[in-house]
C-alpha cells in the first residue's frame, strides 16, 4: 500500500506555497498528512504534486489579538489541546482537539488540515462552528474571511478553492461568563464520532443565556446546528429541566445515514443523550465561569 | 528518466537517526518507515496495519512522536528521529526497556517498539503518571498479547525509576 507517484516540493514561507499552488495542477497541500497520506496510500486520492506546508514555522501559532484567539493554520492538535490560552479562553477547543485520534495523530495532525478535509464526522470543524470561528483563506490574489456556515459545504467539500490555503482561524473569544463543552460518542477506541455535540453558551449578568450554539457532528453532510435546542434555550434563564427539554429537540431535521455502527434511529437517541449531558457541562461551567 | 520509466522528481533527505547523520535521494512517495527500514536497514521499527492505526511504527520525530508510515521520508529532512534501536543507552536497556522485560510487558515483541516510544513521550512530558495517564498515552498503540497490564505498570515502574536516577 504505497501512494501513486508524485512531484514534491517543501515549501519554506507562505508566499512560496502560495507560488506552487497556482503554477501546478492537481496539487494538494500536505499539512499534517494524518488523512491524506492514509488516502494517498488507499490510491483514493492521486495528486499529481504535493507541497508540503510543514516547514512554514509563520503558519503554527496560538495568539490573543483584539478580542479573539488567532491560531494558524499548521498549528497541531497537541497544541490546541495544551495551550494554556486556549483552555482558559475557549476549553470547548481544547477539549475537541484532545479527543482527535490518539497522540501520535494529535502530534502530526494540524487544524488547517482537519477543516479542510471536512470530514462530517471530524471534532474541529463542529468545534469551530460552535464558537463562531472565522477562516481566513489566502491565495496569489489576496485573503478573504469566510465564516463557518460558508465554508462547510458538504461530506468532504468546503468552499476552498484550488489555488487557496486556510491561514487562519480566528475565534471571537466568549465573553466572562461563558462555559463551553464538547461531548463524542464512537463505538470504539480513537474511532472517529459517531456522533458529537459542541455546546458553548453565554449568560447576561441576571442569568440568561444570551447566546447559544449547539453544534452536531457526524449525523449530517457537514457540521449542523441544533436550532430548535438553540432556540429553546436562547434567552432564557436555563435549568436542568429546560435543557433536558430542549435536549430532546437535538436531533430535529436530521436523517443521519445509518451505518454499520448504528441506525439512523440508534443516532438520533445518541444525539439527543448527548446533548444533555454536554449542554449541562457548558451550563454549569457559564455558571461558575 | 531510468530505464525508460519516467520517474517523479528525487528529493535530497538529510536527516539524524538516533545521532548518526545520513544523506540518501528518495523518491517523494517513500514513507520514513520504508526509509528506515528498507534503505537504513533499521528494522526495528515495525509495520503492523500500514494504516495509522496500530501504533507499531511510531517513531520519534524531532521529540515528538509519530506514525512512520503517515509520514514522507522527504518530511524527515533537516529532522532528527529516535527510533527504537536509539533508545538504549550503550549496552545498557533504557529504565523502560528493562522494566518492560520485568513486568512482561511483552509477548510476541510486535507491538513493543511503538510502546516504548510512546512510554518514552509520556514520561519526557510527564515523569510521574497516573495509571490512568499511562493507559491515555498508549491507547494508540495496539498490542493483541498482553492485555496491556504488564506494559502499563511497566511503564509506571520505568516512571519511578528514572525519576530515582534523575534525583540521585
Amino acid at each position: 500500500m504505497r501512494p501513486r507517484s508524485f512531484e514534491y516540493h517543501a515549501a519554506s514561507s507562505l508566499g512560496e506555497a502560495l507560488n506552487l499552488l497556482s503554477k501546478e495542477e492537481d496539487t494538494k497541500i500536505l499539512a499534517g498528512g494524518q488523512s491524506l497520506i492514509t488516502l494517498m496510500k488507499l490510491r483514493l486520492a492521486t495528486p499529481a504534486s504535493l507541497v508540503d506546508i510543514n516547514s512554514i514555522l509563520e503558519l503554527n501559532y496560538i495568539r490573543e489579538e483584539e478580542g479573539r484567539i488567532m491560531i494558524g493554520a499548521l498549528t497541531r492538535h497537541d497544541q490546541l489541546a495544551t495551550s494554556p490560552l486556549i483552555r482558559g479562553k475557549c476549553l470547548l477547543l481544547a477539549e475537541a482537539a484532545d479527543l482527535i485520534g490518539d497522540q501520535q495523530v494529535r502530534n502530526r495532525g494540524t487544524i488547517g488540515g482537519s477543516l479542510a478535509h471536512a470530514d462530517p464526522s471530524a471534532d474541529l470543524p463542529a468545534a469551530c462552528t460552535a464558537l463562531n470561528a472565522e477562516f481566513k483563506l489566502t491565495s496569489k490574489e489576496g485573503s478573504r474571511i469566510v465564516e463557518t456556515q460558508d465554508f462547510f459545504v458538504d461530506f468532504f467539500t468546503t468552499s476552498l478553492r484550488q489555488r487557496e490555503v486556510i491561514e487562519e482561524i480566528r475565534i471571537p473569544i466568549p465573553s466572562p461568563r461563558s462555559g463551553g463543552a464538547y461531548g463524542k460518542l464512537t463505538k470504539g477506541h480513537n474511532d472517529f464520532a459517531l456522533v458529537a455535540v459542541a455546546a458553548q453558551c453565554s449568560l447576561s449578568l441576571e442569568g440568561n443565556c444570551e447566546a447559544i450554539g449547539v453544534v452536531l457532528g457526524g449525523v449530517a453532510s457537514k457540521p449542523t446546528h441544533a436550532t430548535e435546542t438553540e432556540g429553546k434555550l436562547l434567552h432564557e434563564c436555563v435549568d436542568d429541566r429546560m435543557i433536558h427539554e430542549s435536549a430532546l429537540k437535538a436531533d430535529a431535521g436530521l436523517d443521519p445515514l445509518p451505518d454499520p455502527r448504528g441506525s439512523s434511529e440508534l443516532k438520533r437517541e445518541m444525539v439527543r443523550r448527548l446533548a444533555e449531558n454536554t449542554l449541562g457541562i457548558a451550563f454549569r461551567r457559564a455558571r461558575r465561569a | 528518466m531510468r530505464g525508460g520509466l519516467e520517474l517523479a522528481n528525487e528529493v535530497e533527505v538529510e536527516v539524524t537517526v538516533n545521532g548518526q547523520p545520513f544523506k540518501r535521494r528518495v523518491q517523494p512517495r517513500l514513507l520514513l518507515v520504508d526509509f528506515l527500514r528498507d534503505e537504513l536497514g533499521l528494522t526495528g521499527t515495525h509495520i503492523g496495519c500500514d494504516t495509522g492505526h496500530c501504533g507499531a511504527c511510531t517513531v520519534m520525530l524531532d521529540g515528538v512522536t509519530v506514525k512512520s508510515c503517515l509520514l514522507l521520508a522527504a518530511q524527515a529532512d533537516g529532522s532528527e528521529v529516535q527510533t527504537i534501536e536509539g533508545v538504549s543507552r550503550r549496552e545498557k536497556l533504557h529504565p523502560l526497556q528493562q522494566a518492560f522485560l520485568d513486568h512482561q510487558g511483552l509477548q510476541c515483541g510486535y507491538c513493543t517498539p511503538g510502546m516504548i516510544l510512546s512510554s518514552l513521550f509520556l514520561l519526557n512530558r510527564n515523569p510521574n503518571p497516573s495509571e490512568d495517564e499511562v493507559k491515555r498515552a498508549i491507547d494508540g498503540n495496539l498490542c493483541r498479547c498482553t492485555g496491556y497490564l504488564g506494559i502499563v505498570k511497566a511503564v509506571r515502574t520505568a516512571a519511578a525509576t528514572m525519576s530515582k536516577e534523575g534525583s540521585a
